[in-house]
């Protein structure tokens, strides 16, 4: 494929889904099988684009290409790198799937000619996002993306999801304002804000520190690094739970990924560890692990146990970040997508158990792995994979973060990292354990007696197809990407890491 | 012909010519009265276009009334700035009137509308002059036809607030005048010319010889200019004014009349006053903080108000100071950025106007907490009151964003970030209280039962016009970037 | 001692900027509507008084040139400029006054801060 083609083509994919918004809206007034089929077809497209671009990736092409100028100096262009493929592969992916999924999902609930528009949309300017070649473009499909997911937090309309709206909105605007700031200063200071040359900012200085600072406020906040995560607990729970695995599977990546642009390409690896401002980012990911892990300890609700869950991962990533070795930029990469794989399947479980049973409270998941088995081992899978166990994704992932860890002498990090572990631990096996070996409370308040019951016939009523076999899908890719290091995922990330820590553009 | 060497002249002559005969051709042929004026608007609109690409190829344009060489004659120059003024104010006040003469049926009384038309003419042709006008009794002169026609534009609707208003306005106005009047009777002694060019001149010498003649005379004329535009913390007449206004004049009022005078005090600051005049006092700094303080104290206001005109009005008032904080700035990426926001500006706080007058229109509502669910009788009408708060936060994607970008690179040029956190505190602020209106019209869709008079689609036209506008303003902003930074490098 | 005989030697300076003084005290003080629109008119004659005095050469004979002779002429322009200004003032007052009748019959009064204690409780 040559370049100009692959523009083509990365412009399509930004675009279509862009154009498509209306034509679902407006098929919804024709029938909803139509506007369910075209949201399918919709994300489908994105994603065979999205992997068609993979040939350009493998032989080592960059492509960085302007489209215009919007004001003097200050140009939008498309960017698609080794790192951009990866993420926006996985985003279309999951979006995907989850589209699959909320065909039977949202079949339960209301106003759905709304929600499908607003997640195809969402889904075109976060692939914007990530092939963005240039700050100002990244900062508009970023704000677009954030202001648009807000009508997917508060679909549900209750009281609870416009508090939770609102709160998301503000810190939206707030993280929005601190982006512009530290663009704005990146201008003044390199007189670019282009990430096709290489580090912009060479020398540091007060303003480059205080932008250092807008961009983790600005992307941080995204990415529930704390002390902005306050929004995260609040808004994924109150989504609709196709939306809230997106949230937390892909947009919250979306803030990560905003960092490791600001880190490799407008900053440098080295000007970071020169000034010693990844301490920073080393504070603030170690705090955010054990407080997203402590915290989701105390959670009663299903959904918001998974939320702080996400919390404390994304600070994996932040780790990594903080650490800037080869290692530990292919365990955080790494991580991003075995997060987001574990995260939606979790997400998408938890959601089938509601949909199905409307349980979401977990002291009432006694039982329910021998009434829906199937979702519950998808579950099962991902929160193992969380907790670390050896040969899921997420172990692999946390042992490239030690190791790198290691390798900069930093060993208190693997015991933050190990701490960690054990706090997952301990919140996903009181979900698995009392899910599968205990039973259910009966109908009729009486408890069963587990003695003479051991032969109980329990009716397995699962969730529907379509909602199970992207579950199954998930935790497939969960328990397949992670069983040797030799997976395709795996290998991309260690490219991606050796790609940014090389110089990360040109 | 010789037509268009005239183009600077006819421009306000034929709108004032249109404002004497429109009350005829109401009278007697009532139909073609709106007709009547919007072609001489249109007429005006084509003249502007046919002197913007003359300015642009052979750069600014003297036009001396009579034949009369300054310092005698009243000269009217056109270079790139006052151009692009010209073109935002003709092509404003063009769609503002085809909005109005729907909603005017609505809210005045009959036989008042011809009158109402003289009026809008002559306001639009004294803006027009303000903005071409390079002599400061033709200033002054054009200033009060301005004033006079504000004012009555508002108590023309003959209601109890209106009246009021327009008297708050008119005397606050007249108290401007007499400012600005003492400011060029204090230039006039001190040199003997009214002529900008001509003042420019001299007064760089003239600055060692009478300092306080010319000290006394800013600060009357910042007095004056800032009065009539609303700077903090003179604005104390807008809100009365543009909330109790009909419609379009609110819009016309917000949109066009404050700028102007921002605008003449723009050039009397950079094309009359002498450079050295800022290193003996910091007349700039002085404009700078009072802007700050009008765009934190606007939004502060605007968030307590209930009622939704005038909570526009106070908007108005922290947006301005956007466009004073541009001047204050005294650098070329300033100026850039306080014109395109004028622009900006103008368009958005017109459509936002518009929109409250549709939905006053049709369903009489104007208390804000009354319109939760609007949104689902009046869907374009929302959705042209988001878009265009979206501007006013300065989301990216509208031309809300590319003004305060170039506000906050100059901040950074001059090495003051502290003004960037202001303008980032102030679109925060801006948030806070557009958002809610936004979300509420569109959830809650059960709620809103007051009975609905449907909207007549022009109106509605005109609010696509303006949010493609404003939409492309954010996009497309290059061709007028590259006009204002032709038109401030002479400055600098 | 310079700055007593620079104020008398220029004294009609001194009036108009009293009067201009007056004026604007007035009209943003005084609640009466006529004492208001009384004094922009007051504060605007002021302003004219400055620029005729301002228009006064010394030994000047009145602008109307005679054959042959080189006198020097006051100068005609401060002249030219307050009649427009008058008509303009001129204009705002009969403005203002109308609009100070319409309040009348809405509000009932004159006084403008009774004025505003009607709109405070409506």
């Amino acid at each position: 494929m040559d370049d100009a083609t692959v523009v083509a083509v990365l412009i399509t994919i930004v675009v279509f889904p862009i154009i498509m918004t209306p034509v679902i809206l407006y098929s919804s007034k024709i029938s909803e099988k139509l506007r369910n089929i075209l949201a399918v077809a919709t994300s489908a497209v994105v994603f065979l684009l999205t992997l068609s671009l993979y040939p350009t990736i493998a032989r080592g092409g960059i492509v960085q290409h302007t489209l215009f100028e919007i004001l003097p100096n200050l140009e939008i262009s498309l960017r698609l790198d080794i790192l951009s493929f990866s993420l926006a592969a996985l985003a279309s992916f999951i979006w995907f799937l989850c589209t699959v999924y909320s065909i039977d999902y949202m079949s339960k609930e209301h106003a759905t000619s709304r929600y499908y528009p607003v997640l195809i949309f969402t889904l075109g300017s976060c692939q914007g996002i990530f092939f963005a070649g240039d700050l100002f473009s990244l900062f508009v499909f970023f704000e677009l993306m954030s202001l648009i997911a807000y009508i997917l937090v508060i679909h549900e309309e209750t009281e609870e999801a416009l508090k939770a709206g609102y709160k998301y909105l503000v810190m939206t605007i707030i993280g929005g304002l601190a982006l512009f700031f530290g663009i704005i200063i990146i201008f003044e200071l390199g007189g670019t804000v282009s990430l096709g040359v290489g580090s912009i900012i060479q020398e540091s200085s007060v303003l480059a520190f205080l932008a250092f600072i807008c961009f983790l406020i600005g992307f941080g906040m995204k990415a529930g690094m704390f002390p902005l995560h306050v929004w995260l607990p609040d808004a994924h729970p109150v989504a609709p739970s196709p939306a809230s695995a997106l949230l937390s599977g892909v947009m919250l990546k979306t803030g990560a990924y905003g960092l490791l642009r600001v880190i490799f390409n407008v900053f440098s690896p080295d000007l970071l560890k020169n000034s010693g401002w990844d301490n920073v980012l080393g504070v603030l990911a170690v705090i955010t692990i054990l407080l997203g892990s402590a915290v989701a300890l105390t959670q009663t609700d299903i959904k918001r146990r998974l939320a702080y869950s996400s919390i404390s991962q994304l600070g994996y990533v932040l780790l990594g970040l903080s650490v800037l070795n080869d290692n530990a930029v292919t365990g955080a990469v790494f991580h991003i997508f075995s997060h987001a794989f574990m995260k939606s399947t979790l997400f998408l479980a938890a959601g089938a158990i509601i949909w199905k049973t409307g349980i979401r409270n977990i002291a009432d998941y006694k039982g329910i792995g021998r009434q829906m088995p199937v979702t519950m081992g998808c579950f099962s899978i991902a929160a193992l994979a969380m907790i670390g166990i050896p040969p899921l994704n997420g172990f692999l992932s946390k042992w490239t973060l030690a190791l790198g860890c290691l390798d900069a002498y930093m060993p208190f990090y693997v015991l933050i990292l190990m701490i960690s572990s054990l706090l997952n631990a301990l919140y996903y096996l009181p979900i698995l354990i009392p899910a599968f070996f205990e039973l259910p409370a009966a109908k009729n308040g009486h408890q069963h007696n587990s003695h003479h019951d051991h032969d109980l016939k329990i009716n397995i009523e699962e969730a529907s197809p379509g909602m199970l076999s992207a579950t199954i899908i998930l935790a497939l890719c969960t328990f397949f990407f992670g069983l040797t290091p030799n997976n395709i995922v795996f290998a991309l990330s260690r490219l991606t890491s050796a790609f940014l820590m090389l110089g990360g553009s040109l | 012909m010789g037509f268009a060497d005239h183009y600077p002249a006819l421009i306000v002559v034929v709108l004032f010519i249109a404002a004497f005969l429109s009350p005829l051709l109401f009278r007697w042929v009532e139909k073609a009265a709106a007709p009547f004026l919007i072609a001489a608007l249109g007429s005006a609109l084509y003249m502007t276009v046919i002197l913007l690409v003359e300015v642009q190829k052979s750069g600014p344009v003297l036009y001396h009334m009579g034949g009369w060489p300054p310092p005698w004659g009243i000269e009217f120059r056109v270079d790139p700035l006052r151009v692009f003024m010209l073109l935002i104010v003709i092509s404003v006040s063009l769609w503002i009137f085809i909005y109005a003469v729907r909603d005017l049926k609505h809210e005045l009384k009959k036989e008042v509308t011809g009158w109402y038309y003289t009026l809008y003419a002559l306001l639009v042709g004294s803006m027009a002059g303000i903005a071409l006008t390079n002599d400061l009794f033709n200033l002054f002169v054009l200033m009060e036809i301005c004033a006079i026609s504000a004012c009555a534009i508002i108590s023309i609707k003959e209601e109890r607030e209106c009246l009021e208003a327009s008297f708050k306005y008119l005397i606050l106005s007249a108290m401007g005048t007499g400012c600005f009047l003492l400011g060029v009777a204090m230039l006039y002694m001190a040199t003997g010319y009214l002529n900008y060019s001509f003042l420019q001149l001299e007064l760089a010498e003239t600055l060692t010889l009478y300092p306080r003649n010319i000290f006394a005379a800013a600060a009357l004329f910042i007095v004056a200019f800032g009065t009539k535009a609303a700077l903090f913390p003179l604005h104390v007449w807008l809100p009365d004014a543009h909330a109790s206004a009909p419609s379009p004049s609110s819009a016309m009022l917000s949109g066009l009349v404050i700028k102007i005078y921002a605008f003449a005090l723009f050039l009397i600051f950079y094309q009359v006053f002498p450079r050295e005049l800022l290193d003996l006092i910091p007349l700039n700094e002085i404009i700078l903080w009072l802007a700050s303080l009008g765009v934190m104290f606007g939004s502060i206001y605007a968030m307590l108000q209930t009622d939704l005109k005038k909570m526009l009005a106070y908007s108005s008032i922290g947006q301005i100071g956007y466009i004073f904080m541009g001047i204050g700035f005294d650098h070329n990426l300033a100026l850039i950025g306080g014109f395109y926001h004028i622009m900006v500006h103008a368009v958005t706080k017109a459509l936002l106007f518009m929109t409250a007058g549709i939905i006053i229109y049709s369903t009489g509502v104007r208390q804000i907490k009354d319109l939760a669910g609007i949104g689902r009788v009046l869907p374009l009408t929302m959705l042209a009151f988001t878009i265009g708060s979206a501007s006013m936060i300065g989301i990216p994607g509208t031309g809300g964003l590319i003004s305060k970008w170039y506000l906050s690179l100059s901040a950074l040029e001059i090495g003051r970030p502290f003004f960037v956190l202001i303008i980032l505190a102030s679109s925060l602020l801006n948030a806070i209280y557009y958002m809610p209106i936004v979300i509420n019209a569109f959830m809650h869709q059960e709620d809103f039962k007051t009975e609905t008079k449907p909207v007549p689609r022009f109106m509605l036209g005109t609010l696509v016009a303006g949010m493609l506008f404003i939409v492309l303003a954010g996009i497309f902003s290059k061709p007028v970037v590259t006009l204002l930074e032709q038109g401030v490098a002479s400055l600098f | 001692m310079d700055l007593l005989s620079g104020i008398i030697n220029n004294y009609y300076y001194m009036v108009a900027i009293i009067l201009f003084v007056i004026g604007m005290y007035t009209m943003l003080t005084h609640a009466n509507m006529i004492k208001k629109v009384i004094a922009m008119n007051i504060m605007d004659t002021s302003v004219f008084l400055l620029f005729v005095a301002i228009g006064y050469t010394y030994g000047g004979q009145p602008p109307i040139i005679k054959e042959g002779s080189e006198a020097i002429y006051v100068n005609p322009l401060p002249g030219a400029l307050i009649l427009t200004g008058i008509v303009v003032a001129v204009s705002v007052t009969a403005y203002a006054l109308s609009l100070i009748v319409k309040i009348y019959r809405y509000y009932g009064t004159c006084d403008y801060d009774e004025i505003c204690e009607i709109r405070s409780q409506e």
